[in-house]
Order: structure tokens, then sequence, then C-alpha cells
């Protein structure tokens, strides 16, 4: 590691250069996938906290829970297999104040799972038809407890009596209701779109028009979310390729410069595996630092950035990332590595 | 004591039409606290001479004996192994690692290879070469004669037994190429080295124990003082 370290200390400016560089596109990668896990979690973070595991949805609904309509039969062949019914739909709410706001209205019943394992932060659980528990994202748009909300071109109306955390669906905040209410709203009675179950393969059998989904497939269903994922998960994917051609490249043309120096000191006797080995901890070397300096970068950012900025910045996904983006580095010097292992001592002494 | 030998050693490039005789049969051996010179003009075989003789080429024919062991038999590995332990090089060019100060080529010689020289001897060696100032200085702030005589430090630090060095002297004026040529004379003497210097440069004959010449892959004996 000897000629890997000074190296890197007599050169400052061309490795500060390319750490510079592997750091910039690390921060990149790591914004990249706060967004993308951010928007995901706009999109479904309220089925995240319901902890369902699979939905039974009329089959010709497409996965869609607004356009699924699943008959009273199997309504009650779900339910009785432990699933909690719900009614969704969008709506826009509007407060006293003149606060409007789109919304996902979401109607759940009292004695079902995810009624009681509804977390509010604020306030209490509603217990009547005319109460509604909010996600907490309505804060910021000015709506506050005790507000007395009108539903969009309806008569019907509702008091915040809590406010719940991570309540969001299809990038909407997310208003709780009773079931009986919601289907007020709706105009539809006895309409249910959907049945969850904290039980990934439900004992529940003989649906007629419904079927049973796994969660994640209704999720992946969400509108626009695979699209979304998908080019978010293209852009860190091609953004981890520039990594490996740019360290490649650049270790390519520093390798090639030194060859005549790797032949002398071949022919001096200094193992090949000597001069490979620092060639692997200087690539490591640039790809820890430059990828440490981007992680936090991408912590100060995520406490700066306004609360509107869709980012989640998950722990767990930036240490993978960092791993892949050192493992590529280390790909990326393969190459050089291979002129170097090449390179005879003999060529270098005029043969 | 320490030998290096090269018997009926030939080498030979290509085939038919294209074949070419780079050495031819040649015989050679110089033993410690001896200076060998070896003399010939452009493209009559030094180098090829040298790199067999350093294990960095095998011959098509012949044998070369360190010791009296068979050296050009043996894998890469070894002949690498051998050539950390056994043997310097001191060449034209390139002979430094130009991000290393003068002192961190001697560290460097540390890191890959046990049993240096030992710590008397090396400053002994600082000052035979005059290099003592130059140790926090890089290559790059050398001039040629101080950087090929660092690098005749350096190869001394590792405490071969044979140094072979090409072209020494071919970037140095008149007075720096006998200098450098006396240099190596004093050391061979002084630690008791083989030092074998491949040249085109007729003018350092004199300060040679051993001369010979290689004329179209021909090697014959100049001069022998040693006898």
């Amino acid at each position: 590691m000897f000629l890997a370290i000074k190296e890197i200390k007599h050169e400052k400016l061309r490795y500060a250069l390319i750490t510079g560089m592997i750091m910039l596109v690390s921060y990149l990668v790591f914004i990249l996938s706060g967004l993308s896990s951010g928007l995901q979690t706009l999109n479904s973070a309220a089925i995240d906290t319901w902890g369902a595991n699979a939905i039974v949805l009329n089959k010709d609904a497409q996965l869609s829970l607004p356009q699924s309509v699943v008959n009273g039969p199997d309504v009650k062949r779900a339910t009785d297999a432990g699933g909690a019914k719900l009614v969704q739909f969008g709506s826009l709410v509007k407060d006293t104040a003149g606060h409007k706001e789109s919304v996902q209205v979401v109607g759940i019943d009292q004695k079902e799972f995810i009624y009681k394992g509804l977390k509010v932060e604020n306030g209490t659980t509603f217990k009547a038809d005319n109460q509604v528990v909010v996600s907490d994202n309505l804060k910021v748009d000015g709506f506050k407890l005790g507000d007395t909300i009108k539903f969009a071109n309806t008569n019907i109306s509702a008091k915040i009596v809590g406010f719940t955390k991570n309540a969001n669906l299809n990038i909407a905040p997310v208003i709780y209701t009773s079931i009986a209410n919601a289907q007020k709203i709706t105009e539809r009675p006895g309409v249910v779109n959907g049945v969850v179950f904290k039980d990934a393969k439900p004992n529940v059998s003989d649906l007629r028009t419904s079927k049973v989904y796994a969660i994640n497939d209704f999720i992946n269903a969400l509108p626009g979310n695979s699209a979304q994922t998908m080019t978010f998960n293209f852009m860190i994917g091609f953004l981890l390729v520039i990594i490996l051609i740019v360290i490649t490249i650049f270790l390519y043309i520093l390798t090639i410069q030194k060859l005549p120096n790797f032949g002398v000191l071949k022919a001096q006797g200094v193992a090949t595996k000597y001069l490979v080995k620092n060639t692997l901890f200087q690539s490591f070397l640039i790809a820890i630092i430059g990828v440490g300096i981007a992680v936090i970068l991408t912590t100060i950012t995520a406490l700066v950035l306004p609360a509107q900025v869709p980012i989640f910045i998950s722990a767990s996904y930036v240490a993978v990332t960092a791993i892949l983006i050192v493992v590529m580095s280390l790909l990326g010097s393969l190459i050089p590595i291979r002129e170097i292992v090449k390179v005879d001592p003999y060529t270098m002494i005029g043969g | 004591m320490a030998n290096l030998e090269l018997k009926n050693v030939s080498k030979v490039y290509g085939a038919g039409v294209s074949q070419l005789t780079a050495l031819n049969k040649v015989n050679f051996s110089a033993h410690e606290g001896e200076t060998v010179l070896i003399v010939g003009p452009s493209g009559s075989g030094k180098t090829t001479f040298l790199t067999i003789a350093g294990g960095l080429q095998t011959p098509s024919t012949g044998e070369v004996l360190i010791n009296g062991s068979g050296y050009s038999s043996t894998n890469k590995n070894e002949q690498s192994a051998l050539r950390l332990n056994k043997i310097g090089f001191v060449l034209q060019a390139y002979n430094l690692v130009p991000f290393l100060t003068v002192a961190e080529q001697f560290e460097l010689v540390d890191k890959v290879k046990q049993n240096n020289m030992s710590t008397e001897r090396f400053e002994d060696v600082l000052d035979t070469l005059g290099i003592k100032d130059l140790l926090a200085k890089y290559p790059k702030e050398l001039s040629g004669g101080q950087r090929q005589r660092v690098a005749i430090a350096r190869a001394l630090y590792a405490d071969p037994e044979y140094i072979l060095a090409d072209e020494p002297t071919a970037a140095l004026d008149t007075n720096r190429s006998l200098e450098v040529m006396s240099l190596f004379n004093q050391l061979a003497h002084k630690y008791q080295k083989a030092v074998i210097v491949v040249t085109h440069d007729q003018r350092l004959e004199e300060k040679a124990d051993k001369v010979y010449q290689i004329i179209d892959g021909e090697m014959s004996l100049l001069k022998d003082q040693t006898e």
C-alpha cells in the first residue's frame, strides 16, 4: 500500500479530481435513490403502515383499488378470514379557512385491524362518521386539529380529530374515515373496493368475482409507480456504469503513464502481485473517500431540503449503494491491472 | 565465491529468412569484486546479453548459472525472486519511481525485500555516491548524474551479488560518465559485488577490470586485468 499512498500524496490534484468525480456521481446516486424512495413513500406509505401483505380485489379491476368493487359474498368470505375492508377514492377537501387539498379518502372499519393499528400522533382516532384522522402532511397546508373539512361536490363535512404519520397514497395525503361515511360521500352505499390481509396467503376460498393478490403486485400497479421506480433505477444503474467507466479510464491513463516504471520495478524483482495490490488499494481508497464525502453531503442535503421535497434517505440503501460503488471502482481497476500484469520488464530495457 | 556464468548461450529471434541470431554461443563469467564492461555498437546484442544474464529472457540454447545453479530454466516467479535477491539493475531511464523521494526509493526496497544493507553500510554508500543531501528530493529535482547515482545506490541497497547496468552513462557527459564508471569500480571492490556494465562507450574501458566486446552476437574478451 506504500506506493499507492505515496502516489496519492504526491499527485494530489489528479487524485482529488478522480475522487471528486466519484464523490459527485455517488452524491447524485444517493440523492436520486432518496428521491425515488421519497416518491415511493408518497405513493404507498399508507399501505406500509397497514402492515398488509395481501389484498382481495375484483378480478377485472386491473389491480386498481378505486376501480375495484368486491361483491357482498366475497367481502364476507374475506372479512371472515381476517381481512379489513377498504373504500378508497380521490377527492378534494376544503376547510373553513379556505385551505384546499387533493386527498385520498380511505374508509376503514372500526372493528378491523387497520383501524386498530392506526397510530394517531396528534389528537384521537375517529369514533363517529363525521370525524376523520388525516395525514400530518396536511398540517403543512394549514389544516389544524378541530378544523371542519368539507368534501368537494358534496354537502358532507367532517371534523379533524387526529393526525397520523406516513399516510400517503398515490402521492396524496390520506384521510381516514369510517366505511359508512366514505360510502356516503361517494354515494355508493354498500360498495367495498378491496379487503386487505396481514397474512401473505390468507385462508380465503370460493371467491366469485375477486382474487387475492400479493400486496407488492398491488403497489407496483399503483398509477405511475412502476414507471417512476424503473426510471430512477435506470438512472442509478447508468450512473453506476458511468462510475465504472470513469474510474477505468482514469486509472488506465495513470497506469499507462507508469508502465515504464512498473517494468523497471518488475525487472528489479518486485512481484507483480505487489504492484497489483497497490493499484487495487488505490482504487479502493479513492472510492471510499469519494463515497464517504458523498454520504456526508447527502445527509446534509436531506436535512436542509424543504419538507415539500419528497426525499427519503434510507441508511441501509445508502450502505448497499456505497458498497456497490466501491465494488464498481474495484472492477474499474481490472483493465489497468491487466496492463500491469502484461508489462514485460524486458521491453522496458530496450528489448 | 559468487559468480555469474553464461555457457554457450545463443539467442535466436524469428525463423526462416527473418531469423536473427542476437547472441551466438556466448561464454562469459563475472565474479564478485569485478567490474566487467561489455562494449559493442548498436544492435550488436549487448541488451540481449544483459536481459538473458538478468533473467528477463531465456536463451534459445545454453545455460545461465548463478553461483553454479541453473537460472534460465526456473519459472517466472523464481526468476523474479532471484532478481530481487541477487541482481540489481541500473538502467538508462525510468530507474526511479517519480513520485517517491530519494529516501522513499530505499523505503520501497524495504517494503518488498528483507535483509537489505545495514544502516552503517548504507550511510557509507550514500557518502561514497555523494547523495546524502538529496534524500528529501524527488527525481525531477535531480540532475541526470544525481539520478544515476541514486539508481546505483538503490541497486546496492538491496545488497545484490550482481549489478547489471544498461548504458548507465548514456545521458551523461564524458566527465560524469567516467565518474559513474569509477564509482562502479570502486563499489565493486569495496562491497565485493560483480558489476556488469553494458555500453557502447569505449571511453569507459580504462575503468573496468574486464572488457568484453560483442559484435554481431559474438563475444570476445578484450582485456582482463584480474589475472
